[in-house]
């Protein structure tokens, strides 16, 4: 046949099949007309010969054979009767998985489980430590750091800083030096800079807190991106300070406070009291070159930065030479090796350092280094990767455990129903018949269970993102429903179901029909489907084991940190930030602003007392500054710098710390009088031992000779975070310092949030309207954010354990209840041989705590070798901690003890004559 | 009954049957049992074809796009199915019968074979 004449016989062939099937009713109707007719065409003629009509109508049915037969053969010449079949195969297996409902149930919902976990917990791992910047060729991007010795030339900096053994490292230059380095950078097609930071910003008439980037002009050009309405910043908008009073606003912005309307091009914001003109709009998904997870909200030239923040002494940071504040990206040349590019901006570096910067005798040039650039800083990665490398394991072994446990399932059933298929082969089904109708059984249960699993992901992946989050700032991760992890994890447990779900097929077809179809076949068919469920059933209890000492540990972690004394009350205390722009309140202006804000806070209805503080507490903030005490030599090897913070009169009462000598602040202590401290005991302890510290005189800052005296000692309180005790520290009254910038504001107050909100925002809005009331929140709140890593981990954790027992749970009643089920004989003989009830339940608690203890105690070898690993993520409790390991086996016990029970008291209860009639 | 791919012998058979009934259609619209009765009629009575196996056939037939079937009335007054030759369908039975000669001229040939003519 020639090839055409195939081609239009294929299409003939499928347009054919589809009729058929969309017609599937005229179809059969019309063979039914057409085969009558025959039969009456056929008698018709019989009759004109000469026959008798019944006689006839007789030869006529003889002489066509089955009518079934035919329509079937009719049937397959038009291809449908596979269709029929397979529809056929999905009924019969809906109905056997109706039939057991609870089978169903179980294996469904633990799939889905299993399936849904694990999308969402990678689809999280890859947002939060995978996913690049959403830029062209983001591989190519290239950050630079620096690293250096302990004498490094960098002492004023503004940005990430890490000390490393031998010195510090660090990802900010100055800006006259990244300037210079910019115009040839060595092996790169270019250099730009950019810094993040929070600014006051009035968008629409509304103050509010946003993140603002300061970009150079070539910042849009470098990273290849293109505003998806207007323009991006360009270089001439960053010619000269202030050329370009223009910012470009995220999509998020857009979408929150302009409705996505074009209208918003040409419209002002006013920043930090510069009035900036919206000139683009940023494409959805970019975030800027800093990180992966969150985009700033505004976007504005670097060389606005003086009319900003007029707050360095030195005049602007861009013309500092010894101020280290700029992050510098770049794309490296084509051809151009990373080792050499890194080499050639070394020499750079070097030489623009020491012609531009302050260099001392004595102090070295930081060392460059050219770090990947694709997903930004990273900051998220070293907050992230262990909590996500922890709880992508824990998915796994609940994969693995949801895998064993459909597996143990799946053989159970198929050994309960080798008869069924012995039957069905001694009727005649081929081996290739009875595996289609087993793999369609174990599909459709795959299909319900990944049905749930991609529910379970969607509500998942929503609902994650909130445990890693707070209430008072709009931070939030974007996870989006990964497909191919969704796909991956599907196909994994869809092969463990094929896989298990065939197996008893392939026993059934190597067992001898006849064999398997006598009673006695049954205690060999037993063993093999034994050692193999017990195993599986083994291995579910150490997983379990392994999952629960794990949540154990992190759940003892969070109660430790969250019973922690922090040494002042953390009840009715309310906090909110005060962030006042340096152009419009420079040094003195701001310490009058905080005074009147004070005042006006205190007096408000509800309040009790208020007070401002340079930093919040156990809110991973510090700040720290000399302390010398008078009298004492300066040893410049040894560390002098303590924790301190600036505070308001009533600080000691509003926190409730306790005065413990001497007296706290009060109204005498003003700007104008004597310069005061008070310290706590643990920095009188260890910079006062043995002497009475009160009335001593220090200085805060080495380079000024002002001294201050310390009048009294409170008690200790944490600081920055939980997982440290109370560090040394002291306290100097905000009011005598000269210029304090943001505070944070304590309030102690019976009142909610909700109802402080309004009022705070008229009283600080009274005072200027471009001021913002920010991050409201409650003490409470601020302790729970810094615990939000240690917290998601211990709900997940616990999540996965419980479900680990509930698979274990069933996987062990389901063991048992089939060893059960199958010795019902024997348990017969020896009820009816004399053997008590309470000996043939111990019998089988015997059996299932046999098989516990063995997959305990393979469990607690593994948590052994593996908490090693978390060990830093601890707080309060050893990795080996003996209590949470013998406290997962009781649980464990417990739950064996439980599952095994029902099959126990059926085999107590066994009637003897029932039994053995039972065969 | 449908014969087994696998039986040679059935196959061969079931590919004459495809063969005759193509030409049979191939003189005029024909239903079924119209079909049965004039390839007997041709044969002169000489084949009987198994009622069973001519349904199938035609389905078959039709699925693949050689004949196209329209329901109309009998001689007796029934509605009954017709059948009648696609376009392609005459090709089809133009190059089957062209085959079909070369091969009975080919078997005839050897079946012919004396051994004075090798």
């Amino acid at each position: 046949m020639s090839g055409q004449g195939r081609l239009s016989r294929s299409a003939a062939e499928l347009r054919s099949w589809l009729r058929g099937l969309a017609q599937r009713r005229r179809v059969e109707q019309e063979m039914e007309a057409e085969l009558q007719f025959h039969l009456e065409a056929v008698t018709a003629d019989l009759i004109r010969a000469g026959h008798s009509p019944q006689e006839s109508a007789r030869h006529a049915r003889i002489a066509l054979g089955t009518a079934l037969t035919h329509k079937e053969g009719m049937r397959a010449s038009m291809g449908l009767r596979w269709v029929d079949e397979i529809v056929s195969d999905l009924r019969y297996a809906a109905r056997m998985l109706r039939k057991s409902p609870g089978f169903t149930a179980i294996a469904a919902v633990s799939l889905a489980l299993a399936i849904g976990a694990n999308t969402a917990i990678f689809s999280l791992a890859k947002v939060l430590l995978y996913d690049r910047l959403q830029v062209p060729r983001a591989d190519e991007l290239k950050l630079l750091r620096w690293t250096g010795d302990d004498k490094v030339v960098a002492h004023s900096m503004w940005g990430d800083f890490d000390n490393t053994p031998t010195g510090q490292t660090s990802s900010v230059f100055p800006f006259p030096v990244f300037h210079e380095m910019s115009l040839h950078p060595a092996g790169m097609q270019s250099l730009a800079g950019f810094k993040e930071d929070g600014m006051n910003a009035t968008v629409r008439g509304t103050a509010r807190r946003v993140a603002v980037a300061e970009v150079t002009g070539n910042y849009y050009e470098t990273l290849e991106v293109r505003p998806q309405i207007g323009r991006a910043i360009q270089p001439s908008d960053d010619a000269a300070p202030g050329a370009g009073n223009v910012v470009v606003i995220s999509d998020a912005l857009w979408s929150r406070e302009f409705g996505r309307s074009s209208t918003a091009l040409g419209q002002t914001i006013t920043l930090n009291q510069a009035k900036l003109t919206i000139v683009g709009v940023n494409p959805p998904r970019f975030t800027g070159a800093k990180n992966v997870l969150q985009s700033p909200d505004l976007f504005v030239p670097i060389s606005l930065e003086p009319l900003l923040s007029l707050h360095r002494d030195n005049g602007s940071d861009l013309s500092n030479p010894d101020f280290w504040w700029v992050n510098v990206v770049g794309r490296l040349k084509p051809g151009v090796s990373q080792g050499e590019a890194q080499q050639g901006l070394r020499v750079q570096l070097e030489a623009t350092v020491r012609s531009f910067c302050t260099v001392k005798e004595g102090e070295t040039i930081p060392l460059l280094q050219l770090v990947e650039g694709s997903r930004g800083l990273r900051w998220g990665d070293r907050l992230f990767r262990k909590p996500m490398y922890v709880l992508l394991a824990m998915t796994g072994l609940v994969l693995l455990l949801a895998c064993a446990n459909i597996a143990n399932l799946l053989l159970a059933r198929g050994a309960q129903r080798q008869r069924e298929m012995s039957v069905r082969m001694a009727l005649g089904a081929g081996r290739a018949r009875v595996a289609r109708q087993l793999l369609t059984e174990s599909l459709l249960l795959a299909v319900l269970g990944g049905c749930g699993g991609l529910l379970l992901g969607y509500v998942c992946r929503n609902a994650l993102p909130t445990l890693l989050t707070n209430s008072w700032e709009n931070f939030s991760i974007q996870v989006s429903f990964d497909w191919s992890v969704f796909a991956c994890t599907s196909v994994i447990i869809l092969s463990t179901g094929v896989l298990f779900g065939l197996a008893p097929a392939w026993f059934a077809a190597r067992t001898e029909v006849s064999s398997s179809l006598k009673e006695s076949s049954q205690t060999t068919t037993r063993r093999r489907r034994g050692t193999s469920g017990k195993a599986l059933v083994g291995l579910q209890v150490a997983l379990s084991t392994l999952l629960v000492v794990g949540a154990g540990l992190f759940v003892r972690t969070l109660t430790a940190l969250s019973s922690q004394d922090v040494g002042f009350n953390t009840e009715h205390l309310v906090l909110f930030d005060v962030d006042p722009p340096n152009a419009r309140y420079p040094a003195g202006k701001d310490v009058a602003l905080h005074e009147e804000l004070e005042r006006r806070i205190a007096a408000l209805p509800g309040v009790q007392y208020a007070t401002p503080s340079g930093t919040a507490y156990i809110a991973s903030s510090m700040s720290n500054s000399d302390f010398l005490p008078e009298g004492e030599k300066l040893d410049k090897s040894k560390r002098t710098a303590e924790d301190f913070n600036t505070v308001g009169n009533n600080f000691f009462s509003t926190l409730q710390i306790k005065i413990v000598a001497g007296r706290g602040f009060g109204p005498q202590d003003t700007a104008t009088s004597p310069k005061v401290a008070v310290i706590n005991a643990a920095l009188a302890k260890k910079r006062f031992p043995g002497v009475n510290p009160i009335g001593r005189m220090f200085r805060a800052d080495r380079d000024k000779p002002d001294l201050t005296r310390i009048v009294g000692i409170c008690a200790d309180t944490f600081y920055y975070t939980l997982r440290e005790g109370p560090p040394a520290q002291f306290f100097l009254p905000y009011v005598q310092q000269k210029e304090v910038h943001g505070m944070t504001y304590q309030l102690r107050t019976s009142l909610s949030t909700a109802a402080l909100a309004p009022m705070l925002r008229n009283t600080v809005q009274g005072i200027d309207r471009d001021l913002p009331v920010t991050d409201l929140r409650t003490q409470k709140e601020q302790i729970d954010a810094t615990l939000q890593i240690e917290r998601a981990l211990a709900a997940l954790t616990s999540g996965f354990g419980v479900l680990a027992l509930a698979l274990a749970c069933v996987g062990i009643y389901g063991i048992m209840a089939y060893s059960v089920a199958q010795r019902m004989n024997e348990i017969g003989i020896r009820l009816a041989l004399g053997a008590q009830p309470a000996q043939v339940r111990r019998m089988v608690l015997r059996e299932s705590t046999w098989l516990t203890l063995t997959g305990i105690g393979v469990g607690v070898c593994g948590a052994l070798a593996c908490t090693r690993l978390v060990k830093s993520m601890l707080y309060g409790v050893g990795p080996n901690d003996p209590l949470t390991i013998v406290g997962g086996m009781v649980v464990l016990i417990t739950v064996a003890l439980a599952a095994t029970w029902i099959p126990a008291r059926r085999a107590a209860g066994v009637q003897p004559m029932k039994a053995l009639r039972h065969e | 009954m449908v014969a087994k791919p696998d039986d040679k012998q059935a196959e061969l058979l079931q590919g004459t049957l495809d063969l005759l009934i193509l030409k049979a259609v191939s003189l005029g619209p024909l239903h079924g049992y119209g079909v049965l009765l004039r390839i007997q009629q041709i044969s002169g009575e000489e084949l009987v074809i198994q009622q069973g196996s001519l349904y199938p056939a035609l389905y078959r037939l039709e699925h693949q796009g050689a004949i196209a079937s329209e329901w109309g009335d009998s001689e007796n007054n029934r509605r009954a199915k017709y059948y009648r030759l696609t376009t392609a369908g005459r090709k089809r039975l133009e190059a089957e019968t062209e085959k079909w000669n070369r091969m009975a001229g080919i078997i005839a040939g050897i079946l012919r074979t004396t051994p004075e003519s090798l």
